[in-house]
């Protein structure tokens, strides 16, 4: 029956180019679609490795004030931990996490190169983000003594170093010491990539480092944020201070992901939609078209669900000539590790879209196809 | 004759509901899309509120410098004093405003916090950028010169701010990171997507922690040339260059060695794209492969749906045409039944993308997603989804009617 | 063979009821070559159907080798016309987008014959009716004489008892006609039993019995 099927629809290719042409695009649309959503999903499903609720960002921005920049940091910070409302504080790179900046840099390790985001902290860190600390230790300032600058590394960077070696003790790069391992760390929120990080603690007598993160008391209100920026500009005046909620920039972060991804699944919902219509619509047309054939088919024996399963075989034959086509153009993606993003998301994503592909164009079908199983065949070979 | 044509089209469609459906489904969606985004895409680039004379301006955003070997880069606003002695001199431009690009500050008013945006600006700015002021007015040279505590603020500001009056607030005092501000003017606000124009909040330059001061040619600031008329863009951007050719070279900025300058002036379409993609050849290849791949399945997918379902009742209509072509309608007015039919139905469809457009717009506009957000559906866009639409209706109207005409009579009798 | 007593059939629509047939007793013995004639809407294409399993009586039986077939359901009738039925249609009813042979094979696609086979029985069926030389080509590229012997070759590659033939000459000329008529001949000679609808008293003089139907009634 298969074969008879492809001879069906080889004989009548120049008639069917259309439809294939249509599947075939669905198909690229939907891959599009699918390697989007299970890239974003995949990195989703990783935890982000610390907690954000009540952790306020407060950068301070010297302007003109050149003198002692520092100390006076310092004094801020000491200022701050002074708070009853403030539970824990810590000092870092302006990269704070869900900020818009980054840093990263190649760091070499027995002739291995892996890039890896920096973030300076002090030792307070992950107990301000409720980090745990998997192997190890959080480094203290104490720490820093000879010319090794302590570091804390990711489980993805353990990974890309070590492998299976221990890392604990190790210098890489030729300059930092690792002295514990976190699980992971996704600073972009939810939707990044688990990448490489790692931390180095901070020297505080850079005036580099102008931001606090402050885990505060759960309730604590605008009234201590407008109390806080009040008191740190009267030790410093001339200078700025801006507090962000980490809850707030995290929905920043989110938004810039989740937007063109829901635009984009909008979009596409439609134009499967439409495509669905026009499938079932030319179905439909082709049966009315074939009226004869049917009830030949019925008088030279096959029952109705014969024919009705014929229909659905027809389209599948169709279908699977077009993801053929797709899949020659889909695998190049995976082969050639388009966009770094590892071979499982598009072969998951090629598998949902060929599983959906199926499911619509059976869909499209099955109406039509009763419709076929139910003509008469004493009518429809006399209709002419 | 052609209302005679538009009839019969009219009762084709009645007749076949659902193939109908499918086909303006198909037409309005299509162009809905195109119209929400060629409506999001001038919202981005055209001239619009306050930028209103955006088509004669060139924008100076950064500067990049680079060491001797061209290794390494670095790249970012300027500052005051740069963009005074190299955009402000310039003589063939009719004017120059400096501003900084924007900032983020708070502002508390009892137990509550306002994230707000802040900018500081030349008098200039005012004349560039058009804003509708609501009261008071901008603040001037002299403002400027005296170093005034002066604001001009948003109405968006005014509301969280000073609550919802509709008592004027100049003369009234605004608190800002503990510096205190006399209110001078309130404005219309300008959408977060205009970030040469856009704050809450506008300081003159010569209010405390501006850093306009700052010597070196790096630090906040951008510039916006206005020339007198269109035609003038490249005098205006030739003798910007000139002026950026004369930077004694090599120099030494923040400790950074560098033997190469580079600050373009630049329309606002090209600076977006350009900061955009920065310049990376390989990146923009796939970006716009990407985009074009897109909008080829965006019309495509629609277009191949249409034609293979025009394609498919024409042979369903057969009988009809062969009864007519016996009747003696000549293969011409056949055609020409068809296309007005695909044309009428890509108009119907066109006017249904209009209105669903239109609430869209609507939707985008008043849900905040964008403050102060004001896509609008104009000419432009209008004439170019009508231009498409025609397109569309040609080609799934032509396709089918040639093979039509194609058809004998005896076999389209036949079957 | 097939036995039909008191058939009655109706048609109705929402307005008018029409008696296609009314009070039909026939029996067709086994090896028997039958003509049925009569006008145009008589109800001779009616009667071809019922006996052909493509039709219920509204009233009647149909017994078909002694079985009642009214009990039957689809799946049973299916078998039925694909073991024991074939047909010829006046219009050929050749799929066009299938060759001679793939559409002479078609009925043994309805029961499991292999692939290999299925596509001999197919070639036997067509040197039986003289096409051998036909096989890849497609109905388009024959005439009529040849398609209505591809129709034939499909009637027949399933070896079913009973050949129903609506009309079977009534879109050739009468050369090509005669030529149908003597292959339908050979192949009652070796067995099979034919029920052949036609308007032509010339062919119908060829067959053993006639049966004349006026107005959905028996007349002779």
């Amino acid at each position: 029956m298969i074969r008879h099927l492809l001879k069906l629809i080889w004989n009548k290719k120049k008639a069917h180019s259309l439809l294939l042409v249509e599947i075939w695009a669905s198909f690229l649309v939907l891959f599009g679609l699918t390697s989007l959503l299970v890239y974003n999903i995949s990195k989703y499903q990783e935890p982000i490795g610390f907690t954000y609720e009540n952790v306020w960002a407060v950068s301070l921005r010297s302007n003109r004030d050149t003198t002692d920049l520092a100390e006076k940091i310092q004094r801020v910070l000491q200022r701050i931990k002074t708070y009853p409302e403030v539970e824990s504080a810590t000092q870092m790179s302006s990269n704070f996490p869900f900020s818009q900046s980054s840093m990263s840099n190649g760091v070499d390790y027995k002739k291995k190169h892996v890039m890896a985001d920096f973030y300076a902290t002090d030792e307070n860190f992950a107990q301000t983000l409720n980090m745990p600390v998997t192997e190890g230790r959080w480094y203290r300032s104490a720490d820093s003594v000879g010319k090794y600058t302590p570091i804390v590394i990711n489980q993805k960077a353990k990974e890309a170093f070590f492998e299976n070696e221990l890392p604990l003790g190790k210098i890489i790069g030729d300059r930092f010491k690792v002295m514990g391992v976190v699980n992971t760390f996704k600073a972009k929120g939810e939707f990044m990539a688990n990448t490489p990080a790692i931390f180095e603690l901070l020297d505080p007598k850079s005036s580099w480092h102008d931001l606090f993160l402050i885990r505060v008391r759960p309730g604590t209100d605008a009234l201590f944020e407008a109390k806080l920026v009040k008191d740190i500009t009267l030790m410093v005046d001339e200078w700025s201070v801006e507090v962000d909620h980490l809850t707030d920039s995290r929905k920043n972060q989110h938004n810039l992901t989740l937007v063109p991804v829901i635009i984009f699944l909008t979009v596409s919902g439609f134009l499967l939609i439409n495509v669905a219509l026009g499938l079932f619509g030319v179905l439909n047309l082709s049966i009315a078209k074939r009226r004869g054939e049917i009830g030949l088919r019925r008088a030279l024996g096959a029952t109705g669900n014969g024919i009705s399963e014929q229909f659905i075989g027809e389209i599948w034959v169709l279908a699977t000539f077009a993801l053929l086509i797709g899949l020659l153009f889909a695998a190049q993606f995976p082969l050639m590790n388009v966009f770094d993003i590892q071979a499982g998301v598009y072969l998951t994503a090629i598998a949902i879209s060929i599983v959906v592909i199926y499911g619509i164009v059976t869909l499209c079908a099955l109406f039509p196809s009763r419709l076929a199983a139910r003509i008469q065949p004493a009518v429809a070979l006399h209709e002419e | 004759m052609l209302t005679n044509y538009i009839k019969i089209a009219w009762k084709v469609l009645l007749r076949h509901p659902f193939y109908t459906f499918i086909t303006l489904f198909g037409i309005s969606l299509t162009l809905t899309v195109l119209m929400v985004l060629t409506s999001f895409l001038d919202h981005l680039f055209g001239s619009h509120y306050p930028e209103t004379k955006r088509d004669r301006s060139l924008y100076i955003m950064q500067m990049r410098t680079q060491d001797s070997t061209r290794t390494g880069s670095s790249s970012g606003p300027m500052s005051f004093k740069f963009l005074t002695e190299y955009a402000k001199s310039l003589k063939t431009a009719e004017r120059v405003t400096i501003c900084t690009f924007v900032n983020s500050s708070n502002a508390y008013v009892g137990s509550q916090k306002i994230k707000l945006n802040t900018k500081y600006t030349d008098a200039d700015f005012w004349e560039v950028a058009e804003f509708e002021f609501l009261e008071g007015k901008p603040y001037n040279e002299q403002n400027i010169a005296n170093s005034d505590q002066v604001v001009v603020i948003t109405d968006d500001f005014k509301k969280h701010y000073f609550g919802k009056t509709e008592a004027s607030v100049i003369g009234k005092d605004v608190e800002i990171e503990n510096l205190h501000y006399r209110v001078i003017g309130v404005v219309k606000g300008s959408p977060v997507t205009r970030p040469f124009t856009y704050a809450d909040v506008y300081y003159p330059y010569t209010t405390p922690k501006s850093n306009y001061q700052r010597t070196g040619m790096r630090g906040g600031y951008v510039a916006i040339l206005l020339a007198k008329k269109k035609s003038d863009l490249k005098a205006v951007q030739d003798e910007f260059q000139n002026n950026i050719r004369r930077i004694p070279l090599p120099g030494v900025e923040d400790g950074y060695k560098f033997a190469y300058v580079e600050v373009k002036s630049e329309p606002y379409v090209e600076n977006f794209t350009g900061t955009l993609l920065n310049g990376n050849k390989g990146i923009k290849t796939i970006f716009f492969g990407v985009i074009a791949f897109i909008l080829f399945m965006l019309m495509g997918l629609p277009a191949i749906n249409l034609v293979n379902v025009n394609v498919s009742r024409i042979m369903e209509r057969a009988s009809e045409i062969g009864i007519r072509k016996a009747f003696g309608a000549p293969v011409r007015t056949l055609m020409w039944q068809f296309i007005i039919e695909n044309i009428f139905i890509t108009f119907i469809g066109g006017g249904i993308a209009l209105i669903l457009t239109l609430v869209i717009i609507q939707l985008i506009n008043s849900s905040g997603m964008i403050a102060y957000a004001d896509l609008t559906i104009n000419v432009n866009v209008f004439l170019v989804s009508l231009l498409v639409c025609l397109v569309f209706g040609l080609l799934s109207g032509v396709l089918p009617a040639l093979r039509m005409s194609k058809l004998k009579i005896a076999e389209a009798l036949k079957s | 063979m097939i036995n039909l007593t008191n058939i009655e059939k109706v048609y109705r629509t929402s307005s008018i009821e029409t008696l296609a047939l009314n009070n039909i007793n026939l029996n067709i013995r086994k090896g028997e070559f039958v003509s049925i004639m009569g006008p145009s809407g008589c109800g001779k294409s009616t009667l071809l159907n019922i006996m052909g399993l493509l039709d219920e009586p509204s009233k009647g039986t149909v017994e078909l080798d002694g079985q009642r077939v009214s009990t039957y359901r689809d799946k049973e009738l299916a078998r039925l016309r694909n073991e024991k039925i074939g047909f010829i249609f006046q219009s050929f009813h050749l799929i066009n987008d299938l060759s001679v042979v793939d559409n002479v094979e078609i009925p043994l696609l309805y029961r499991s014959t292999n692939g290999k086979p299925r596509q001999t029985y197919a070639k036997e069926a067509l040197e039986k009716v003289g096409l051998s030389n036909r096989i890849k080509h497609f109905p388009k590229q024959l005439s009529g004489g040849q398609k209505q012997r591809v129709a034939i070759a499909r009637a027949i590659v399933g070896q079913p008892e009973i050949i129903l033939a609506d009309e079977p000459t009534g879109n050739l000329d009468s050369a090509m006609g005669n030529e149908i008529m003597n292959i339908l001949q050979t192949l009652n000679n070796e067995g099979a039993t034919i029920i052949m609808v036609t308007h032509d008293e010339n062919m119908a003089k060829r067959t053993h019995r006639l049966i004349r139907l006026f107005d959905g009634t028996q007349v002779q």
